[in-house]
């Protein structure tokens, strides 16, 4: 059995930095797959665009997404994932700075897994993070294909 | 007599006098004849009288001596009075010696009856006793034409002669009268038909005489001015009227486009709104979103700094990187508070029943929860219940419990109190505590943004919670406010509902 993936939407290089580390340090040595934005989480998934010839079998255990991105926003990443065949049972976290109702509400009707927000104080960002990795990668049980 | 009551005021006129004329003579007549006929036959029973008394003397002679042949003599003169019909001499024993009649066939009573004469039929009959020297020595016997059925002929064609001249003469004299009664009246009677077909009031009958129908010419002309004065009146009072209803018309077309002006500036002010609430909210969503991610990057890097070269620093440096770390961690908190405030103010306001002792017990149980090493007495009231927004009304009391909570961390024996007072006008819900309290100088601060009467070393915050807390119970409609002394705790009171109930708009 290959090693699970992680995918991570996230557009901001410094989120993208400090979630790295903050997985680093709770000792996550899974593969992570980095989409700076909607289109490119797609693109990602679909095995296209700028990521056409990947193993598409390999789909990630969990994708960790963003709301608020460029191009395609993560509600929109959140639906066309759920209304494809091929992407509907993958197991999305949506990972952001929103505390708005509307947004949880959105996320969890567009069939979200879980809703984490990302604190401001690092270490219980880190911690989030962190626990975040544990579970999906360790609890977890993926979809059966 | 019915047709007195038909039939034109002439034709009555008319009638009337005739039956007046008729009536008069036929009285004069009557009381004529009856007067004539007693004296006729008052004057025949006279001229009969004479008659057999002059017979009598004529033929006392022949009476006493029983002389036949001179008796009929006497008798037989009678002929030359052709009234008589039939005489008979009688003697003084009763017997008849002689008779005289015109028709031979006449009969003659056999006896002699007493004096006096009478009506038989059309003849008049009496007797006379013949007295000489006072003995009866004879009776007489008349018979004579009364002729009482001629005389009545000829009056009753004298009448008819009468009466006809006479009704002729009323009937020519009583036209001018009755042309004098109807002529006025006829001018009234076309004076108001004109008036009514025209509607003309300034018309009058014209009086032409000084009577009844004169002074009748007079009153329908006054009645006439009155009409016309009454019109004239109410005909103006019918422009007042109608000038009044066309100005009430202006009135609520001017009320209808001042509404439709009012309907689309509050259509316009309620756009503007609308566009400026999802503004707001677009900022609001940009704040949480964009303010916080630098914000964390500033946290997370300066932790990394501290975790892979922190003990390289200088000793005097390294708390820098705490201080850049707390300082950003405030940062994020009144974000927060800033966020929490706007949403307390967006949003439809939904009202519920809600059990305010058990939300408050939540609220306290989650402080405790966050801070077990805290001893904090807190006193919730039972059963009370308030109808407001769950959401709002927790937020506000995690603030004002969270405040106590707060302002109690110095007490010896910190104590909390939720309880409420139930006025007759509305209920009020206050929360007590024995910590810091605050100088009522600056009471009038409280509940704005950003506001602090404590310092952040002494009791940390962002000074919004308040804000928000009166932010809740002003769109609930109520009031907050408190009451408090330094060194001695406070109490903050807040409504959920207007004081008048009927002040109660959309909410």
């Amino acid at each position: 059995m290959a090693e699970k993936l992680i995918l991570l939407v996230e557009d901001n290089p410094d989120d993208e930095e400090l979630t790295m580390r903050a997985l680093r340090k709770a000792k996550i040595a899974n593969e992570i797959a980095v989409a700076r934005d909607g289109a490119e989480a797609l693109d990602f998934v679909f095995a296209r665009g700028i990521h056409a010839g990947r193993d598409v079998t390999r789909q990630p255990a969990v994708i960790l997404l963003d709301l608020n991105l460029p191009k395609l926003g993560g509600h929109e990443v959140l639906r066309e994932l759920r209304a494809d065949p091929r992407t509907q049972l993958i197991p999305v976290v949506v990972l952001t700075s929103s505390s708005e109702d509307e947004d949880k509400l959105r996320s969890y009707k567009s069939g979200a897994n879980s809703y984490v927000r990302k604190p401001v104080e690092f270490n219980s960002f880190a911690n989030a993070v962190g626990q975040l990795g544990m579970y999906w990668m360790l609890l977890n049980e993926t979809p059966p294909r | 007599m019915r047709f007195l009551f038909q039939g034109t005021l002439l034709q009555k006129l008319l009638g009337v006098v005739l039956l007046s004329a008729l009536a008069a003579l036929l009285l004069a007549m009557g009381a004529m004849l009856a007067y004539d006929l007693r004296q006729y036959r008052e004057s025949g029973f006279a001229d009969l009288a004479t008659q057999a008394e002059l017979l009598g003397r004529a033929s006392a002679p022949a009476l006493t001596f029983d002389d036949v042949r001179d008796a009929q003599e006497s008798v037989e003169l009678l002929r030359y009075r052709p009234r008589v019909q039939a005489a008979a001499l009688y003697n003084a024993r009763g017997k008849r010696i002689a008779s005289y009649a015109r028709d031979p066939a006449a009969t003659f009573p056999t006896l002699p009856e007493s004096d006096g004469f009478r009506v038989e039929g059309d003849s008049v009959v009496g007797f006379k006793r013949i007295v000489d020297d006072r003995e009866i020595i004879g009776t007489v016997y008349l018979r004579a034409d009364y002729g009482l059925h001629d005389r009545l002929l000829g009056y009753l064609g004298i009448g008819a002669v009468v009466i006809f001249a006479s009704l002729l003469a009323a009937y020519v004299l009583s036209r001018p009268l009755q042309r004098a009664l109807t002529r006025p009246l006829l001018a009234i009677t076309e004076v108001a038909i004109e008036v009514t077909e025209k509607r003309n009031f300034a018309l009058r009958a014209e009086k032409l005489s000084n009577d009844e129908i004169g002074r009748l010419a007079e009153a329908f002309n006054t009645m006439l001015a009155e009409i016309g004065r009454a019109t004239r009146e109410l005909e103006a009072s019918n422009r007042d009227l109608g000038r009044e209803v066309s100005e009430r018309g202006r009135a609520e077309e001017e009320i209808r486009r001042l509404n439709a002006e009012l309907e689309s500036r509050v259509k316009e002010r309620t756009s503007q709104l609308e566009y400026t609430n999802a503004e707001l909210e677009a900022f609001c969503y940009t704040v949480s979103h964009d303010l916080r991610g630098p914000l964390r990057a500033i946290d997370g890097f300066s932790q990394a700094l501290i975790d892979d070269v922190g003990d390289a620093l200088p000793a005097e440096t390294k708390p820098y990187l705490t201080r850049i770390r707390a300082a950003t961690q405030r940062m994020g908190q009144l974000i927060e508070d800033l966020l929490n405030l706007s949403r307390v103010s967006r949003g439809e306001l939904q009202r519920a029943d809600v059990d305010v002792s058990e939300m408050a017990r939540q609220v306290a149980a989650d402080l405790q929860l966050r801070e077990p090493e805290r001893q904090v007495e807190v006193k919730v009231w039972d059963s009370m219940r308030a109808d407001a927004d769950a959401r709002l009304l927790r937020a506000a009391l995690e603030n004002l419990v969270g405040n106590a909570w707060k302002f109690t961390g110095k007490a010896a024996r910190a104590e909390i109190e939720i309880g409420e007072m139930r006025g007759e006008l509305r209920r009020v819900f206050f929360v007590r505590d024995n910590g810091a309290g605050f100088d009522m100088a600056y009471a009038g601060k409280l509940f704005a943004a950003f506001q602090r009467l404590h310092s952040g070393n002494d009791y940390p915050g962002t000074g919004i919670g308040l804000a928000t807390v009166q932010r809740i119970v002003q769109r609930h409609g109520g009031r907050v406010w408190a009451d408090s002394k330094p060194g001695r705790g406070a109490v903050f009171y807040f409504s959920l509902e207007p004081a008048e109930p009927a002040a109660k708009f959309g909410t």
